[in-house]
Formats: structure tokens, sequence, C-alpha cells
């Protein structure tokens, strides 16, 4: 196998004791280390500051944009008081939209519609001919109108404001409409006014040269004090990771610094135009009570923002609260992206991403013939199991899995819920009552099931064996291949198989019954004879497995074991008990382990052949786990049922390797 | 078996009772058995062979026990492949077989390869992690697997969502398996062939694989019977019918409400018979593989 030898593994990281003028090898090693902690550093701040900068360029982009929709909506919103105050006069409305269209900057058209009447009320452009009656191709703004009303009515019933009452959209080339509701005097909703509004709000992106300016800087005071100090590994990793600090931190300052001169900027501008458009309603309007300009800066539900009075002067108290959210948002990132650069920089820096890079080209062979199979096991094996105990300790059912796991966390409730509950019977009038999905009933049986099934064929399998075992025994390979044909058949079908045979009316172990002049016995209506319904089935398929362990481990123990202990006088059964168990030993063992864990999981046999009737009893925990997940659709909780399955077989591993070890000792 | 020297001659057992105690548990392995065949052959969809009249006798009622139908009749089989959907079902269940073995084989062969021939970091682990995934109980696998599967990855009703899971969680067994076989073909064929300008590719592919054909076509043979004969996953996955593999199709006939048992029995010995015989001829290296030490459930 070619191994090409690279020269970063080939040099050891230099402690903080090398020193600086320390002969050929140690300049060597100190470029070494200087240029880790460089790259390091200039990678770990390209990607904090990138970050940072990408989300100041949407804040930037979304905080115009919001701009634009406010102003849209304090016109839209000051319009609609005006023509509601008009009521039924079309001709004041007229007059009041035509004096706004020529008013409000950066308003297209100004439309009112009537929703009763299907009509055109007015319009601030003279070209649409209001007043008429809609065309067919301006359904969608008498839909857009009878979706504002619906919405009203909705919100009306619930008692709260979940529904839009504004409506706001952005078409081709940015341009908005919005669409605002026109009330009766009682408020309910009568038209609505369509404004069209041009995007007017220029965006003021982030300077790109400030992260660049500040990389720079940290690079040059990281060589000026690896000039000065040497190439001293651990100090100038710990300077780099200050100077990352620091400098994300000097970036976050000015990003946090912007935002609030923006918000700021954002609140007088929206302010600026609040005023300018209440003095114009002032003019229009024949009745000044009826505007509420307070309303006019509101989100699309109605609730207005609290950053504006109703004069347009802006509320310090308000901005402040609407900032400290945006701010909070803002110290996320910050950490975010200090955390993660801070694990990158220590990564070069320390040398870990040459010793990852070295490592994977001289073993590069190797990774390539493991990674397909590898990453199968990850996708598929490692990270659905890492995901299923996630799950355990939260909610997840059908209905939520679109949510965070952060939303529906609850901790350790689902553990609680399933191990704290000890009550398995109750007392009721009737007597006492078993309460069969109890966690306890499923585990009490599980472990009956299990042990009764190990029991039944380990016995049959191993007496079998001792029969086959005789000395020329005629008939024994057919013997053999038959009594193994169980193990053969997919256990899926032997499970049908006994279902059937136990059907209660045409089932034939029911004939049998009949013909011995016994009572037909409903098998899987009472827990005891659904068990041992189970417990036939699964015998059936588990002794031939047993017997074949068996079987190979008694031809293998030589004969003259039982000479010695037939010349010492032992009887049949004292050979068996000192020669031929003893010697099965090594054999058996290993199987029983297997065939526990085996019965433990097996799932098929229950689930179909008993389906856990009557009403859970006969569940064992898989079986339980899954109906809980398939049935109930409660994903969490059955995730938690199954980690707790998983912590079982763990001990109960940990405790056979334990066993296994000691009478590996002793024999 | 070769030598036959255990007890000693005069310590012998009288053989006619052992044959009768053996005769007793044959019957308890063969009658279902040969219920099912005896269902599948005659011709009805109930579970009894013969009808029984109300006022049955003796006689009648041994007859109605004895796993041997009245009549034969072809007629479960014949409608079981052309008026149910079985033939569709079997063939899902080949596609997905088939293709869990090549993706199987692929990726155990070459990972076992790996942890055989080469010495690089993280190989111990990887081979523990193998082990240690075999102790994943499926039920705590099947909830995530389902939402990863389903809801983020959209593969439900899907046989290459199958064939992912099935292909992986057969890996570890094979990897095990062909590792222990890999380790015993000698290092020296590589090393002439090294020697000789080979590279590690054709030596894998050349040398290697040719040699270990018996240790590939036993972890092959493994990967079909896993995916042929998996229930469980398919049931959950697959809610379209006709995307059935053959052990949903199955239960599809006796689950419910539905009690079309010809169906079923003619399907299960049609399902059933390729992997017993393959079974059959698997089976000491499944108990040698498995007493070694695996531990899968």
């Amino acid at each position: 196998m070619s191994e090409p030898a690279t020269t970063l593994a080939a040099v050891p990281g230099a402690g903080p004791g090398a020193s600086p003028g320390g002969g050929r090898d140690g300049r060597h090693v100190g470029r070494h280390v200087v240029r880790r902690v460089a790259i390091g550093l200039g990678v770990a701040l390209l990607v904090a500051l990138g970050l940072q900068l990408a989300a100041y360029q949407q804040a930037a982009t979304a905080a115009a944009r919001s701009q634009e929709r406010r102003e849209a909506l304090v016109a839209a919103r000051a319009v609609a008081d005006v023509v509601s105050a008009a009521g039924d006069d079309s001709a004041a409305v007229t007059a009041a939209v035509d004096r706004f269209g020529s008013r409000l900057p950066a308003v297209e058209r100004i439309r009112v519609i009537d929703l009763a009447s299907l009509s055109l009320v007015a319009s601030s452009q003279p070209d649409d001919g209001a007043p008429r009656r809609l065309g067919r191709d301006e359904k969608t703004l008498y839909d857009r109108g009878q979706l504002l009303r619906s919405n009203r009515e909705s919100n009306v019933q619930e008692g709260l404001a979940r529904k839009p009452l504004a409506l706001l959209e952005r078409g081709a080339g940015g341009r908005l409409d919005v669409a605002v509701p026109v009330s009766e005097d009682g408020g309910a909703i009568r038209g609505a006014v369509l404004l069209d509004a041009v995007p007017a709000v220029a965006v003021r992106p982030p300077a790109w040269w400030v992260p660049l300016v500040l990389l720079a800087a940290a690079l040059g005071l990281l060589l000026a004090a690896a000039a000065l100090f040497g190439p001293r590994r651990v100090l100038l990793n710990v300077l780099a990771a200050v100077l990352l600090v620091a400098t994300v931190g000097a970036y976050g300052l000015l990003g946090a610094g912007r935002l609030a001169s923006d918000r700021s900027d954002e609140a007088a501008a929206v302010g600026q135009r609040l005023a300018d458009t209440l003095a114009t309603a002032r003019q229009v309007t024949a009745q000044p009570a009826a505007l509420d300009p307070a309303a006019w800066d509101a989100d699309l539900l109605g609730r207005p923002r609290g950053e504006i009075g109703a004069g347009g002067e802006v509320d310090p108290a308000g901005l402040e609260r609407a900032l400290s959210a945006s701010r909070a948002r803002l110290v996320k990132l910050v950490a975010a992206a200090t955390t993660a650069s801070l694990v990158l920089l220590l990564f070069i820096g320390l040398g870990g991403a040459a010793h990852l890079g070295s490592t994977l080209r001289k073993h590069r062979e190797a990774y390539l013939y493991v990674a397909p199979a590898m990453l199968g096991m990850i996708v598929l094996v490692f990270f659905p199991f890492a995901y299923g105990i996630t799950l355990s300790f939260t909610e997840s059912n059908l209905y939520n899995t679109d949510k965070g796991i952060t939303e529906i966390w609850v901790g350790v409730d689902n553990y609680v819920e399933i191990l704290s509950d000890w009550k398995v019977f109750e007392h009721t009038e009737d007597g006492l009552l078993w309460r069969y999905q109890n966690f306890y009933w499923t585990l009490g049986f599980t472990i009956l099931w299990t042990v009764s099934n190990v029991a039944f064929g380990v016995t049959v399998g191993l007496f079998l064996a001792l029969l086959l075992n005789a000395k020329g025994l005629a008939l024994k390979p057919i013997y053999r291949v038959l009594l193994i044909l169980p193990w053969a058949v997919p256990n899926y079908i032997t499970a049908l198989i006994w279902r059937g045979m136990f059907h209660r009316q045409f089932g034939v172990i029911n004939q049998v019954l009949a013909l011995l002049g016994i009572q037909p016995v409903s098998w899987f209506e009472a827990p005891l004879t659904s068990f041992l319904a189970v417990l036939s089935t699964n015998g059936w398929l588990s002794f031939p497995f047993m017997m074949v362990v068996s079987l190979g481990a008694l031809q293998s123990i030589p004969s003259d074991l039982y000479e010695a202990a037939r010349v010492d006088g032992a009887g049949r059964w004292q050979q068996f008990r000192s020669v031929t168990l003893p010697s099965l030993k090594p054999a058996l063992v290993p199987a029983i382990i297997l065939s526990v864990i085996w019965t433990f999981n097996m799932f098929n046999i229950i689930y179909l052949t008993s389906k856990g009737e009557p009403a859970h009893a006969t569940e064992i925990l898989i079986t339980e786990a899954y109906k809980i997940a398939f049935e109930q659709y409660r994903y969490g909780y059955a995730a938690a049922y199954s980690t707790v399955i998983f912590l079982i077989l763990l001990v109960y591993g940990v405790w056979q390797n334990r066993v296994s070890r000691a009478t590996e000792a002793v024999g | 078996m070769a030598k036959r020297k255990r007890l000693g001659s005069g310590d012998e057992l009288p053989h006619l009772p052992i044959h009768l105690i053996v005769v007793v548990f044959l019957v308890y392995t063969v009658y279902p058995l040969m219920w099912v065949v005896s269902v599948a052959f005659s011709g009805q969809q109930t579970l009894m062979f013969v009808n029984l009249p109300p006022d049955a006798g003796t006689l009648d009622r041994l007859r109605a026990i004895i796993p041997w139908p009245s009549h034969f009749s072809f007629a479960n089989f014949t409608s079981v492949i052309s008026d149910q959907p079985f033939l569709l079902w079997l063939l899902n269940s080949a596609i997905v077989a088939a293709a869990t073995t090549v993706l199987g084989v692929f990726l155990a062969t070459t990972s076992a390869y790996a942890f055989s021939r080469f010495r690089f970091p993280g190989r111990r682990a990887g081979l523990m992690s193998f082990l240690v995934s075999q102790m994943f109980p499926g039920v705590l696998m099947l909830i995530p697997l389902f939402i990863i599967l389903v809801q983020w990855l959209g593969l439900g009703s899907s046989r290459i969502g199958l064939v992912l899971v099935y292909a992986t969680t057969a890996i570890p067994f094979c990897v095990w398996m062909l590792k222990g076989y890999f380790d015993t073909i000698p290092r020296e064929l590589e090393e002439s062939a090294l020697i000789d300008g080979a590279s590690p590719a054709t030596i894998f592919l050349r040398i290697i694989l040719p040699l270990a054909k018996p240790a590939i076509a036993v972890t092959a043979l493994f990967s079909f019977m896993t995916a042929w004969n998996e229930f469980i996953l398919a049931a959950t996955l697959m809610n379209e019918e006709t995307l059935y593999t053959a052990p949903v199709g199955l239960k599809f006939f006796v689950g419910g409400f539905s009690e079309q048992w010809g169906y079923f029995a003619a399907g299960a010995i049609i399902t059933a018979i390729p992997v017993v015989l393959l079974f059959m001829f698997l089976q000491r290296f499944l108990v040698s593989g498995l007493t070694a030490g695996a531990v899968k459930g």
C-alpha cells in the first residue's frame, strides 16, 4: 500500500518552549506555527464576519422593505378613514381620493370599491372611469375586499385577532398592493381601499470594506505579535482567539449601532409620513374627529406598533421595545458566529486541521473504501438513533413534526410518565382490574415471554439433539432436515399460520379439542390462553436453533471422556451431568444469550399471532412501543419507550458479558 | 459427522423409543406446514379442508384435522397469481431484494476489505460502532426512520427507501463476516502483486474478490433473505397497494377483516419455498457466524 509521506504530518507541533532562533529545525517549525495560526484566524474571521455581513445586508433590505410597507399602510388607512367618514357622499369620496392621489408620494393609484354594489366608487386615475361597476377582469379586487370582510367576521366570532385586516402583496418590480377595509358605523366592512405604491425607499447596504479592514487589522496585529514574541504556539493561539472575539465583537457593536440608527431613521421617516398624511386628511375630510391616526402605523392584524404617536412624533420607549427584540436576535447571531469561528480557529491553529488533512491523505485509500458503508450507517443508523433519543425528550406526534425540536421539548416528562406509573392493577367494584397498558405489566409479560420461550427452546432442542445423537440412528439425516424446517420458514408466515390454527371457529386446534370432547376455546380472549398460543408458536420456530447448536457441540465431545466416566462407575445421568453438560456449555451459553435477545425482540409473532389480545395483555415491550408510535401517533412518547427498551438491553448486554467472561474464566 | 465413535458400544440406548419420541416432535414440526399446504391445495378460502355437517360424527371430525384436502385443486395458486396483485407484490419483493443484495454486497465488501487490510485511525472505533449498532432495537430506529424517510426525504411508499434501509441494516453482520474471511487470505498474494506494480484497486478486484467468492456468496444470500423476509418496515412504509412487498401482501390477505386463507396459503408457499431452500443451504454458515459472538435481534 503506497503511503505518501506528507511534510505536514512530519512536523510535530512545537511547544511553547521552542526557541525562536534555535537552529534550522526551530525556524522551520516556527514558520509552520505562525502560518497555521494566521490561516486559522483568517479563515475564522472570514466565516464570522462574512456571516455577520450577510445578516446585516439582509437586515438593511428588510428595513427598507418594512419602511415601504409601513408608509403604504399609513397612506391606505388614512384614505380608508376619510372614505369611511364620508359615508354615502360619493362626491366627497372622489374629491378626497383625487387629493390624496396628488399629494401622497410614491403612491401610483388609489381605488375605492364598494362590495354591496360591486362598483368602483372612485379612483385617483381618471382613466379608470370611476364610478362604474367592476369589470370581469377586476374580480381580484372584489375578492380582496371579500376576504377582508370574512377575516373580520371570523375574528369577531372567535373574539381574537387571528386573521389579517389588511392585505399586502408585492407585485412585479417590487410594487406594493395594499388593501384595507372601509367600515360602516357599526364596524361592518362595506368596501375596501386598494392602494398601489411603487418602491421608493433605497436599501442602504452595509459597507463591505469595514469587515475587510477589521480582518486586516486583526491579522496585522497577530503577525506583529508573532514577530515580537516569536512562534510560540499557545501564546499565539490565545492571542488569535482574543483578536477573533474582539474583532467579531467590535463588528457586532458596529452592527448594533447601525441597527439602532436604522430603526430610529425608519420610525422618523414613517412618523413624518404620518404627519404629512394627517395634514392632507384633515384638509379633505368634513369630520376630522373620525380620523384615527394612532391606528395607522399598525401591523396587518391591526395591532399598533407603538413607535409613533398620533401626531407623527416618535415615541422613544416604544422604539426601544421594538429595538430590544432585534438586538437580542443580533446578540444570538454574533454569539453563534463567534463560537463557530473560535472552534474553527483553534482547530486550524492548534494543528488539528493539518493533522486531519494529513491523516486523510495518508490513508485516503482506506477511507475511500470505508466511506460508502460508513456514510450509509451514519445517515440511516447512527443519525436516526441519535434523533430517536432526541425525540424521546419531546412531545412529537403526527401533527407537529414540522415544528422545531425546541418548540416541542418536554424534558424527561415522557420517561416520568412511563416509569412512575406503578398502578399495574386497580381495585374497582368488579374486583381486581389489571391495567395491561401499564409499562410494568408489559415488562413483566416480556420477561415471562422471554424466559419461558428460551427455557422451552433449550429443553426441547437439547433433548432432541441428545436423541438424534444416538449412535447409528436410522433416518437421522431426514429427521434433522425436517426438524430444522420451522427455523427456515419466514417467521411472519409462521405467525399467520398459527393465527389461523388457533382460530376459534374454524381453527384446527379447536377441532382437535372437539374430537377429544372439549369445548372450543377462544384462544385470544383470555391472557393465559393467548400466552399459551404465542408460546407454542414461538416455541415451534425457536427450538431448531438450539437443536442444531447442541447437536454440533455434542458431536465434538471426544468419546474418551465418556469412557473415563464409565470406568469411574458413572451412570448415564452422572455422565450427562459431569461430561455432556460441561462440554455443551461453551456452545450453549452464546446461543442462549442470542436467543434471549431474539425472543425479547420477537416482534412478528406477538404482532401477528396474538396482536396483543386481549386488550394489550400479551403485548411485549417492542410491539407496545410500535403501537404507541403507529396507532396512537405519539412519536415522542414511543421514542422514550423504545429508549427504555434499549437501556434494558444494554444493561442485559453488559451483565451477560460479565457473566460469560466469568464462566470462561471458570471453564 | 465423520467419526462415529461417541458412546461406547455397551451403553447404547434402544432405538425404538427414540424413533417414537422423535416422531411425536415431527408431528409438532411438520403439522403446521402440512396444514398450510392442505389449505393451499384445497381450492377454498376457508381454514377447513372439509366442510363439516352440523351433526358430524367422530370420523368426520377426524377427517377434519388430517391435513389432506378432500380434493386437490390448483385454483388458489392460479387465482392468487392471476386475480390478485400477488405477482406484482412478488415482483416488488424481488426488485427490492435484488437491489438490496447488490448494494449491500458492494458496501460490505469494500469496507470489510479496508477493515481487514488497512490500518488507519478510526478502524477500531468503526468496527466497534458496527457491533454496537446491532444493539439498537428495531422499533427505536423505526420512528426516526419513518420521520426521516417519509416526512423529510419523501421516500414513503418507495422501493428506494426500503432498499437503502435494508442494505444499511445488513452491513454490520456482512462486514464482520467478510472481514473474518478476508483475514484468512494470505497477504503474500497481495504483496507479490504489489511488487508487480498492481494498484490496491486492482488487487481488490482481481485478487481478493475472486478468492473471497464463497464468503461473498453467503453475504449476498444473507442480504437477499433479510430483504425478502422483512415485514414490519415494509408494512409501515408502504401504503400503496401496488407497492406492497410479498410479506405485506400476505398479511393483507388475512389481516383485518379479510379471511382469504386460501390465497394466503398459496402465496405463503410461493414466497417461502425459495428462502427455505436457501436457508437449508446456508444454515451451517449462519450457525457458526451467529454463535461467534454477534448479538442481532
